[in-house]
């Protein structure tokens, strides 16, 4: 499926041994995998296991304890090339908008419209004139087939709507990865499909994603490669197949014992 | 000739030069106190070193009796500072000061309120915290406290009638200007507080008009 030369040798996220504590729990506890360009990794595993934390160490929302994030080999938390030096805050955002970061809990800006919601990072943090970010707003909104609610407030939107227009808005940073942080987990069962068709185009159009799910259906048919986490390390890695089909581990067969039906 | 028309109708230029003094040193205490929170809230939040001071600063801004505090502006202050150099300013910093007080704290719980998620999402887009500040925290924190700014406005309205007694002609000094003159209390003091009565009552109109008309735009419930 990938061609391993060149350039796509570099994945576009490695995590190296990674370790998150809050205080004296230890969250992560040695988390190390690669993201090929293009795949879709899903995280699964049961509450507490430390995806989440994971998901936002990779981002640098949290600050890990220890270990490396690379997007696309550059080291997120200091500067490349032999420098260890930290990296500071302003670095760290300039590398967060290559990743778009899709919310539990959709976290829209209520005071603006839906076009205001996806244009504003590309007009205060790329720099775009007006005009020309709104056009790439209709176009990110009209992937997410909510270009008729662009002069919408969020409140007026179902959630399955704001949640579309989160990841409109992390789509207008062209970021060169999605992280999906349980994006259906606080909607209605009959709203989590519209989010799930969206995500399947996106990976479907080679959107490199990690997507942290409880929806087994999503990680099982869109998936190239399931991580199942389990007390802050990775427990089960493999295809889908492999992981649903015949998973090796025995606490990641009850978990989908318990999950899939 | 009726009492009224002779005390109020007739008076009605000195009662007039008062009211816009008053209004004059109500808006400009009212921007004094929504600059002077949002700075000591900032302080208070955000700069660790300078925040007790912020603390101690909005706690007595907000304990002193506002009497207290216009006597001590307009005669301690000149001593030790060399300023405000005339009552009107004093009027207007005391009353200034004190509201800024009050609203530093509706300020914080205005930030405060916002959810944490939207600050990260704001970080996780690439942008700077003071761009998200000013983007993100600072229009939610004033949409939220609209009611509660307009209300100090009105507090100010009102504590502005102190001002007489540091010998700021506004509305209340002329008022008892008059009294003083025609030992007439009845129809000028009554006119007076209408006129006090009416201020308040349509400041308070626009505001939660233009509040309602927002929470309407924004698709959030009406207060």
């Amino acid at each position: 499926m990938h061609v391993e030369s060149g350039v796509d040798a570099v994945p576009a996220i490695r995590v190296v041994d990674l370790h998150k504590r809050f205080g004296t729990l230890d969250v992560l506890r040695g988390v190390s995998f690669d993201v090929r360009r293009g795949d879709v990794v899903s995280m699964i595993g049961a509450s507490g296991s430390g995806k989440s934390t994971l998901l936002r160490c990779i981002n640098r929302l949290e600050t890990p304890s220890s270990g490396e994030v690379y997007i696309d080999g550059e080291p997120m938390g200091h500067r490349g090339q032999g420098d260890a030096k930290a990296r500071s805050l302003a670095e760290i955002n300039m590398m967060r908008r290559d990743l778009g970061m899709v919310f539990q809990q959709f976290n829209l800006w209520p005071h603006m419209t839906v076009l205001g919601n996806v244009i504003e990072a590309p007009i205060r943090v790329r720099g775009m004139s007006r005009r020309e970010a709104t056009a790439l707003g209709e176009e990110c909104l009209a992937r997410v087939h909510l270009e008729e609610k662009s002069k919408e407030y969020p409140a007026r939107l179902s959630g399955g709507q704001q949640q579309r227009v989160a990841i409109a808005r992390a789509l207008a940073m062209r970021p060169k990865a999605m992280l999906f942080d349980e994006p259906t987990s606080s909607l209605d069962p009959e709203l989590t499909d519209e989010v799930l068709v969206v995500m399947r185009e996106l990976a479907a159009d080679g959107t490199t994603m990690i997507v942290v799910t409880h929806e087994m259906g999503f990680a099982r048919e869109a998936s190239d490669r399931v991580l199942f986490l389990h007390n802050g390390l990775i427990e089960e890695e493999g295809p889908p197949s492999q992981v649903f089909g015949a998973p090796k581990s025995e606490r990641c067969r009850q978990f989908l014992s318990k999950h899939v039906q | 000739m009726s009492n009224w028309e002779r005390l109020v109708w007739n008076q009605r230029e000195v009662l007039l030069k008062g009211f816009l003094v008053t209004v004059e040193i109500c808006l400009i205490a009212f921007a004094i106190a929504v600059v002077g929170g949002m700075l000591l809230c900032l302080v208070r939040l955000y700069v660790k070193p300078l925040k007790p001071l912020a603390v101690l600063l909005i706690e007595f801004f907000r304990a002193t009796p506002i009497f207290v505090q216009l006597m001590w502006v307009a005669y301690v202050w000149p001593e030790i500072f060399g300023w405000p150099g005339t009552f009107f300013a004093a009027g207007c910093v005391a009353l200034g000061v004190q509201s800024s007080g009050y609203l530093a704290e509706t300020f914080r719980a205005g930030i405060e309120a916002i959810p944490r998620g939207h600050r990260e999402a704001g970080y996780s887009v690439g942008m700077s915290p003071p761009q998200v500040f000013r983007r993100i925290v600072l229009p939610q924190t004033l949409l939220a406290s609209a009611p509660s700014i307009v209300n100090q406005f009105t507090v100010i309205v009102k504590s502005s009638t102190l001002v007489s007694v540091i010998t700021v002609q506004d509305l209340m000094f002329q008022a008892l200007k008059l009294v003083t003159v025609w030992y007439e209390p009845i129809e000028i003091l009554t006119v007076t507080a209408g006129i006090y009565i009416g201020f308040v009552f349509l400041v308070s109109l626009a505001g939660k008009t233009l509040a309602d008309r927002l929470r309407l735009r924004y698709g959030l419930a009406a207060a």
